[in-house]
């Protein structure tokens, strides 16, 4: 029995060699490269050849591996799992540490712009991912397209701004209503559909809204983008080092040194405050019966028809509110960057935005903070392995899918409990 | 004497060639448990399905009366028939919010009475007292009902984790909170054991005669349907074959030949 | 000039056609087995290209006859695609065939990603530019001053595209293999019950579905003469509409899609606007999938309570 499992497995892992040399032959070992505007060809073999040995090794192992498994049967302690049950039962006090953190990161004395500038991306992230929380998480709407919110939110911000002249604070709550009204536009035909098809058509809409930015040159100046977008002020005091004459500016104000930090710090602020305004907002939007019907809508739509819930106002509501905050945090990139084009709006940060709500668990706020962190923070450690990090980025998607398809805070709290009595 | 609560006439249903309801009439009375018994296949869930507007019937009327309005059913879709017409219905396969607790079950239920009171959302963001006051009605509401079904010391725990006798008393009650004036159960005593089918029996009097709520009731138990309907429809193929108290379908040649065959 | 103008535009946008009906052919039959839009496909296609390329640079340092290299680059092509899409199923699909239901298109996504970035790590961001293949053609209506011209390799690409369905429509709808897949598609369990291997009929469904996609690379690779990494994802979603407009689930009305969505293209782009082309294909998308979602040849879907 022993040999006959040898046998099997050492074909197995055979076979595995030999369907990695089809996949990896042509595609890694014959790399095209051009030569005097010419397609040549430049073999790689010894890399594929570790690549072919590799996957055949790795796959005589893990036969292995199970099968030492499945004799010691029973036994089962993943460490995976042991850290998704502390993660679920300890959420909250890992929510208040890490707020309690972000306030003072600032100050921190190995902060620097390098960090804080990742600092504020992140929590741009943490944003978005807390709006499409909503959408995805509690109400179960796949939509690929959220980036098309991001950037009517950054691009209204943008031209009111540049155009009117109007302040930050006036321009935030018009870009929002923008976003959400496209949202709207956009629900009230597709939110019918079912999920995969809503999932197409949000991502054809996505796709739409950055074509449509990329060839209406007298509005958007298509690939060139809108430059000069006002910095935002703090409460009418700007941050310059020069101001004009009798001019109040942040510094002078306070009567402190100019540094250029001073305005980062304040954008740093401002992402915080506006991404902690989403996530309250969230948290008590779920317990109000219009989120508790959007988490019915995601476990069981017809039960919900049966019960009297009208699901495309419900559903039209989720997708408003999340495309909201979308263009909150489009405007908020928008004056951060003072520069703007279509290519920030890509598919793939639809992507990246779903990858880090999906694998924070669907629902959970603090699972989207963790992904985020994790996401993010790979794509910034393997920045100059462009193409590398992102097939790492895709991988993790398939992986979270196949082993934890609730991502990683799995345990989600009753929005209302019945008191008990104690005795 | 008795009031009539829901009058189908000539109701016929095609999928596709397939006809899958012949044809059929027949009325439900209020204060009464109605049975549509018949073959696996003969229709009968489809009958609800067009009922609560899930299915758009190919002809036919279907009339609710509702205090002193005779409402048109066949006019609402979906969610409309249970939110307008008060009509509401359990499935053949259970269908709670599984990841929900058993009490966020009980409110999804009582949604657009508390999406009023929460002005649609804005005042219960501000937490206003009408609001809290009418969920702490809302909880109360929820809180009786599951105490009828012993399911109370439950209340926090997922729907999906309750034992599957239990999740089918839920899905009763859970349409009970719609305050409904007719209830349409599609076999609630499938997979019950005696007992839990003897708790039904109760629970479905009870709604009966306490709720005053009419009652068409889909079963192939026929313990239950003999013991407790005041009135029997039986389809086959989509067609009536016959109608009467409990008593009179027991004896009926129709409908054994129905269920047993024929010896030719 | 009119009609020349338009007829060049009927030519071209049915050779069009064609390389998008044979990658919507693959959308369509995962679909009709799993029930799931296999997000990756038009990566598939992309990979399915890059071979193709890669195997016509090979053959033009050898001196082996047109005819043998194109049809050697076909079954190159065809094989090693259907590799591809042989393993994007075991890998990422079947572990979650019981999961829930937006979990394979998530999962179809990350693969998505993992294709085109893989393609680009290991053959560079960079065009690629592949020199003719098949040259000269039939030119027709000189003498109105706009010549209407119809190339050998549009022939071919038609010719090759007209073949292969008939072929795999012959398989699908003769063989056990496609009363299998079809048995599929009624109710997975009880095909099991049968004694069909279930998952075998979904790896082959992928290995077809991938070696027509991979056919689709190589004449698109061919037609156009550049190709990169990214050529998948529009490519894809236009074919999906395609398999969308047809009626999902049905090969005929696949191909009639990817004709009808080719035909749209360019004459959207011949008469309209070339700088919203892709708006017109995605607009069709949006518009079929709201007003129209069974398309030409689908079957009505009344979901089941
Ligand atoms: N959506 C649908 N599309 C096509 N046919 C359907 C559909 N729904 C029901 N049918 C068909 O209508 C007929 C009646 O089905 P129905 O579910 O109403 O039977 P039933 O009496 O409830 O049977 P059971 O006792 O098994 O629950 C069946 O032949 C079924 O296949
Ligand atoms: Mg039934």
């Amino acid at each position: 029995m022993e040999k006959n499992f040898l046998q099997s497995s050492i074909k197995d892992s055979l076979f595995t060699g030999l369907i990695a040399l089809a996949l990896f032959g042509p595609i890694i070992g014959l790399r095209t490269v051009a030569q005097n505007e010419i397609l040549v060809v430049q073999p790689k073999w010894l890399l594929v050849i570790f690549i072919v040995a590799i996957c055949a090794v790795g796959r005589f192992l893990i036969n292995l591996y199970t099968f030492n498994r499945d004799q010691k049967a029973g036994h089962q302690s993943s460490i995976g799992k042991s850290i998704g049950n502390f993660l679920d039962t300890k959420g909250t006090q890992i929510a208040i540490s890490a707020i309690i953190f972000s306030i003072i990161f600032p100050f921190l004395p190995f902060t620097d712009r390098y960090l804080m500038d990742i600092g504020i991306m992140m929590l741009t992230y943490i944003m978005l991912g807390w709006g499409l929380n909503i959408v995805i998480g509690l109400a179960g709407l796949l939509d690929l397209g959220y980036v098309a919110f991001y950037a009517v939110g950054a691009y209204s911000y943008a031209l009111f701004a540049i155009h009117f002249g109007w302040s930050f604070w006036i321009c935030l709550p018009i870009a929002g209503i923008f976003a959400a009204m496209f949202g709207v536009l956009l629900g009230f035909p597709v939110l019918r559909l079912r999920g995969d098809y809503l999932a197409i058509v949000t991502l054809a809409f996505g796709e739409m809204i950055r074509i449509l930015l990329l060839n209406w040159y007298e509005l958007t100046k298509g690939p060139d983008g809108l430059t000069g977008i006002p910095r935002p002020s703090f409460f009418g005091l700007p941050f310059k080092s020069f101001p004009e004459e009798g001019e109040q500016t942040f510094h002078t104000f306070f009567g402190l040194e100019y540094s250029p930090m001073q305005r980062i710090i304040f954008l740093y602020y401002l992402i915080l405050v506006l991404a902690l305004i989403t996530n309250l907002f969230t948290i008590k939007i779920r317990r109000l019966p219009i989120g508790r019907a959007w988490e019915a809508l995601r476990e069981d739509e017809i039960a919900c028809k049966s019960l009297g819930v009208n699901p495309r106002n419900t559903k039209l509501t989720a997708f408003a509110i999340g495309a909201m905050f979308g263009g909150f945090a489009g405007s908020f990139f928008a004056t951060r960057q003072a520069f703007i084009s279509p290519e920030s709006f890509t598919f793939i940060e639809s992507a990246i935005i779903v990858a880090i709500v999906v694998l924070g668990g669907m629902g959970s706020q603090t699972g989207v903070v963790l992904s985020t962190i994790f996401l993010i923070g790979l794509i910034e450690v393997f920045r100059d392995f462009e193409s590398y990090r992102m097939i790492a980025f895709g991988g993790a998607m398939v992986l979270i899918m196949i082993f934890r398809p609730r991502g990683i805070l799995a345990t989600r709290k009753p929005t209302i409990t019945l008191e008990k009595k104690k005795g | 004497m008795a009031i009539k609560l829901l009058d189908v006439e000539n109701l016929t249903m095609k999928f596709e060639g397939l006809v899958a309801i012949d044809n059929l009439s027949f009325s439900a009375n209020k204060d009464q448990i109605t049975s549509i018994i018949g073959p696996n296949g003969a229709g009968k869930t489809t009958v609800f399905n067009c009922l609560t507007g899930f299915y758009k019937a190919t002809a036919g009327s279907m009339f609710l009366n509702k205090e002193n309005e005779k409402l048109n059913l066949r006019k609402f879709s979906d969610y409309r028939v249970a939110q307008r017409a008060g009509v509401a219905r359990t499935f053949q396969n259970i269908r709670l919010f599984p990841q929900m607790s058993v009490l966020e079950n009980m409110m999804v239920a009582q949604h657009n009475k508390l999406m009023d009171a929460s002005g649609f959302t804005l005042l219960g963001l501000f937490n206003s007292p009408s609001f809290v006051k009418k969920e702490k009605e809302a909880v109360e509401i929820s809180k009786y009902w599951l105490d009828i079904i012993g399911l109370t010391h439950r209340a926090d725990d997922d729907a999906g984790d309750l034992p599957y006798g239990d999740q089918r008393k839920l899905e009763i009650v859970r349409a009970m909170c719609i305050n409904p004036n007719l209830l349409c159960l599609d076999e609630p005593a499938a997979g019950l054991n005696a007992k839990e089918s003897a708790e039904l029996n109760k629970l479905l009097l009870f709604i009966k005669n306490k709720k005053k709520t009419g009652i068409l009731l889909i079963e192939h138990d026929m313990s239950v349907v003999m013991e407790i309907s005041d009135h029997v429809v039986v389809l086959n193929y989509g067609k009536k074959i016959f109608e009467g108290t409990s008593q009179e379908t027991k004896k009926s040649p129709e409908v054994i030949e129905a269920y047993l065959g024929t010896d030719e | 000039m009119d009609l020349a103008y338009f007829l060049q535009q009927l030519i071209n946008g049915v050779t069009l056609g064609s390389v998008y009906g044979l990658i919507a052919i693959g959308y369509t039959m995962v679909y009709g087995i799993i029930g799931m839009i296999n997000f990756a496909h038009g990566d598939i296609f992309m990979v399915g290209a890059f071979v193709a390329l890669i195997s016509f640079i090979l053959f033009a340092l050898t001196s082996i006859a047109l005819p043998v290299v194109l049809l050697l680059t076909l079954l190159i092509a065809m094989v090693f695609t259907a590799c591809y899409g042989w393993t994007v199923e075991k890998l990422a699909y079947k572990p979650l065939r019981k999961s829930f239901r937006l979990a394979p298109l998530i999962s179809a996504l990350g693969m998505s990603i993992v294709l085109q970035n893989y393609v680009q790590a290991a053959q560079g961001a960079r065009i690629k530019t592949l020199q003719p293949v098949i040259q000269g053609g039939f030119t027709f209506m000189e003498e109105t001053g706009f010549t209407v011209s119809l190339s050998y390799l549009q022939v071919f690409i038609v010719l090759v595209t007209i073949f292969l369905m008939a072929i795999f429509t012959l398989l699908i709808t003769r063989t056990a293999l496609g009363r299998a897949q079809r048995a599929c598609e009624q109710d997975r369990t009880m095909t099991a019950l049968m004694g069909i291997n279930v998952d075998r009929t979904i790896s082959i469904t992928f290995i077809i579905g991938s070696s027509l996609a991979s056919v689709a690379g190589m004449m698109f690779v061919m037609y156009y003469g550049v190709i990169d990494f990214y050529i998948g994802f529009l490519a894809g979603i236009k074919a999906f509409t395609a398999a969308v407009l047809g009626g999902i689930g049905s090969i005929p009305g696949a191909m009639l899609g990817g004709l009808l969505i080719g035909l749209i293209e360019v004459f959207w782009s011949g008469y309209i606007s070339i700088e919203y082309k892709d708006i017109a294909a995605f607009t069709v998308l949006v518009v079929v999938l709201i007003f129209f979602p069974t398309g030409f040849l689908g079957k009505p879907d009344i979901e089941k309570v």
